[in-house]
């Protein structure tokens, strides 16, 4: 198949595009794992929770705004509200994860990794069913955000025909990292994360209360799961089954980048997002095997993934 | 292109056919039992209650079909169908005016193969379903060695009984299958377009053994209609979220028709992701089973899209439903059932799956005074003609249910708050299906360029 160079283009923001809610998935897997050295399986449910409660918040904004009005104002007052129904679902996650770190991770910490695995697994399986209680059995989406946000020009500016909500995601995504790491290299309280990351037992010496980080953080991946769940939801549906890829994309994605590095989480997910959007391009087949095949070749080359563990820089 | 005109009293069929289908079926049958149904009784003991009083014991049935996620918008249109099928036929006095049917269903989920085999160990007298091909391939040669009847309500897969089960005796499938349907589309893309005008053809269609069916045979009937050269396949995973890389080829590519089997939810993501990227400025669509979303897609991504669909064995508006009361019924009953917009062909799949396996009973207690064994029944089926309120069905010998099949370009109605088919164009079952015996491929290859 001739790829032209407009569709080439294209496939490449596709693959940027997904890449970047990979990362918002992963990131929040990431931070879990420097900090509290926990794999938490349960992540992907949190991801899909996030989903499921956008639907919702989405409805209950955007009733509130209405629809996309007319002229540059109309149009931002829409975008905003949309982000600003991100950050609420994303919020509604922050208390969740603190409930799941407080009630039931703390008390394991001292035990072997396999404790933890099981532990998430069956938060995984919990949530599965707190889902169904709440939302039943049938896939939910929302009609309001993704044909609305498409509505206003953006690629075609330049010639391109691209989804605008497409490039909402890369807009947003970009800030989300930006953010972040923002937030570990200048923050005190970034800081103060990251120093318990490196060494547990002197950031307690210098009166670090390490039970408190440890929630922060755990809150903070779910906060992130949310926010994922929330900007991918609009141009599909929200299902019961829908944590599972992206989960395991996510572990993907952390190993090749190095356990628990939100750099090498970032540029692992983009790696992941292109190469698979290419591979479904050029040979539609290897979509799956293509991402497996990257970690398995950076594992030979580089075990520890391509920046390592995560700690003395963000 | 031949093509059938709608008959409302028969759904499609003329009158001198369906006479004698009607006619040749209940011979068939009563030859087929001359033998063994008037025997010394030794079928009695295959699973029925041949040769004694009918008791009045609700016959236990088993549904397996999909009741979650992104299958679950048509799996449970099948469940539906079915439950209002069993509550029809049980406020009718049940299956010989005594046998109530207790309904199970399952979700066909992960471990499908274990939830029939705990259907046959809680001793089901018939089981129905299931919904995806792979796990009917699965399930088939169970049924064959359980000898316990199963209708499909889907499971379509093209080599079932061609491979998979060649000889069955207990599986039957209600639905009209993967050949049936996509050569309905192939026929539909010629009479749309026209052949002259279809050089290039792109598809998208689901990533496991059911999509990958359906485009080989797509491939297999458009070229033998067409010229056309074959420029893109992309196959996406069941409930995928972003399908924008195939959209992207297909943009890219700017193929005369694209084909695609999506089903469910997935339509509605694809139909919706390629609203937005403009696909339909580059090309027609042409798929079998997008109109099972019907329910389901939102009507800002249908404005503006280029569409059509078939429906494998039922359509709502045909036979019309001002002047057949009996789809009337259904439709209005349909639409009071949770989860029920519209009811599709995957819904009349769960209601004719048990109503085959319920009036071939029935048949074979009219024939035999006495309550039928496993075997009995399934002679009854092979052949078997009845209605439903989409219209005349039968089970072909070869176990294969037959029936008209419909195609037309898919619109939102407002005032239904769904997706219809608008300028329907109806195939009976002898144009898109290959005669018993002859394999569809065979059948395919035998039709001149």
């Amino acid at each position: 198949m001739a790829v032209t160079p407009t569709a080439a283009l294209v496939q490449t923001l596709n693959g940027i595009q997904f890449g970047f809610i990979l990362f918002m998935i992963a990131s929040g897997l990431t931070v879990i794992l420097g900090i509290l050295d926990v794999l938490n399986l349960a992540h992907g449910e949190l991801f899909s929770i996030g989903a499921y409660t956008a639907i919702g918040v989405f409805g209950f904004i955007i009733g509130i705004v209405g629809p996309p009005g007319g002229g540059v104002v109309g149009t931002a007052v829409f975008v905003l509200a949309v982000l600003a129904a991100v950050l609420v679902t994303a919020a509604i996650l922050l208390p969740v994860g603190t409930l799941f770190e407080a009630v039931f991770l703390r008390q394991i910490y001292d035990r072997d990794q396999v404790y933890q695995l099981v532990l998430t697994f069956a938060l995984l399986l919990i949530l599965l069913d707190v889902k169904k209680v709440i939302w039943g059995d049938s896939s939910i989406r929302t009609d309001a955000v993704y044909s609305a946000i498409n509505t206003i020009p953006t690629s075609e500016l330049v010639g391109l025909n691209y989804p605008t909500y497409n490039v909402f995601v890369i807009l947003v995504g970009s800030v989300v990292v930006v953010g972040l790491f923002w937030f570990f290299e200048r923050t005190k309280t970034g800081r103060i994360i990251r120093a318990t990351a490196i060494d547990r037992e002197m950031a307690t010496a210098i009166g670090v209360s390490t039970d408190r980080v440890f929630t922060l953080v755990f809150a903070l991946g779910a906060f992130l799961a949310g926010f994922a769940g929330a900007m991918a939801v609009p141009p599909t549906s929200a299902t019961l089954e829908m944590g599972t890829n992206p989960l395991v994309l996510s572990f993907v994605v952390i190993v090749i980048g190095g356990l628990g590095s939100l750099r090498g989480a970032f540029v692992g997910a983009l790696l992941v997002g292109v190469i698979r959007s290419w591979m479904i391009t050029l040979y539609p087949p290897g979509e799956i095997a293509a991402p497996f095949a990257i970690m398995a070749l950076i594992l030979l080359v580089k075990p520890e993934g391509l920046f390592g563990t995560w700690g003395e820089t963000a | 292109m031949e093509q059938t005109t709608t008959d409302h009293d028969t759904g499609g069929i003329g009158r001198r056919q369906l006479l004698s289908a009607v006619g040749g079926s209940a011979v068939a049958a009563a030859l087929a039992g001359c033998s063994t149904l008037l025997s010394d009784g030794e079928t009695a003991d295959q699973g029925g209650q041949s040769g004694g009083e009918i008791s009045d014991e609700p016959i236990q049935a088993g549904l397996l079909t999909f009741t979650r996620g992104a299958p679950g918008v048509l799996g449970i249109q099948a469940q539906r169908g079915a439950e209002l099928a069993v509550q029809r036929i049980n406020e009718a006095g049940g299956v010989g005016g005594q046998r109530e049917i207790e309904l199970d269903v399952v979700n066909e989920g992960s471990n499908p193969l274990d939830s029939y085999n705990q259907f046959i160990e809680e001793g089901k007298e018939v089981t129905f379903g299931p919904i995806s091909s792979g796990t009917h391939s699965q399930i088939a040669p169970e049924v064959e060695k359980n000898e316990i009847i199963n209708v499909s309500t889907d499971g379509t897969v093209t080599t079932l009984y061609e491979e998979t089960v060649p000889d069955p005796t207990y599986s039957f499938r209600f639905q009209n299958y993967d050949i049936m349907e996509v050569v309905t589309m192939a026929r539909e893309a010629v009479e749309r377009i026209g052949a002259d005008n279809i050089s290039t053809v792109a598809g998208v269609n689901p990533s496991y053994s059911f999509g990958e069916d359906e485009m080989r045979v797509f491939t297999q009937a458009i070229q033998k209609l067409t010229d056309a050269e074959i420029v893109y396949e992309g196959f996406p995973e069941l409930g995928a979220s972003d399908m924008s890389n195939h959209i992207t080829s297909i943009n890219n590519e700017e193929p005369d028709v694209t084909f695609s089997s999506l089903w469910g939810g997935d339509v509605t993501t694809f139909v919706r992701q390629a609203n937005a990227n403009d696909m339909f400025e580059n090309t027609t669509v042409f798929g079998t089973t997008l109109y099972s979303a019907a329910g389901d897609v939102p009507g800002d991504a249908l404005a503006g899209t280029d569409i059509y669909s078939g429906s494998r064995n039922y359509y709502w508006g045909l036979p019309a439903l001002g002047n057949w009361q009996p789809g009337r019924e259904l439709f209005d009953a349909a639409t009071q059932q949770e989860g029920v917009t519209v009811p599709t062909a995957h819904y009349m799949s769960g209601y004719g799956a048990v109503t085959a396996w319920a009036t071939a009973t029935e048949k074979a207690i009219d024939l035999l005074g006495t309550y039928p064994s496993q075997e009995q029944i399934a002679q009854v089926l092979e052949g078997h003609g009845f209605f439903t309120p989409a219209g005349y069905h039968n089970i072909a010998e070869d176990h294969q249910g037959a029936s008209n099949s419909f195609a037309g370009q898919m619109v939102y109605d407002d005032d239904l708050g769904a997706a219809r088919l608008d300028d329907v164009n109806t195939y009976a079952a002898t144009e898109t299906a290959p005669p018993p015996g002859v394999t569809g491929s065979d059948w395919l290859d035998s039709w001149s360029a």
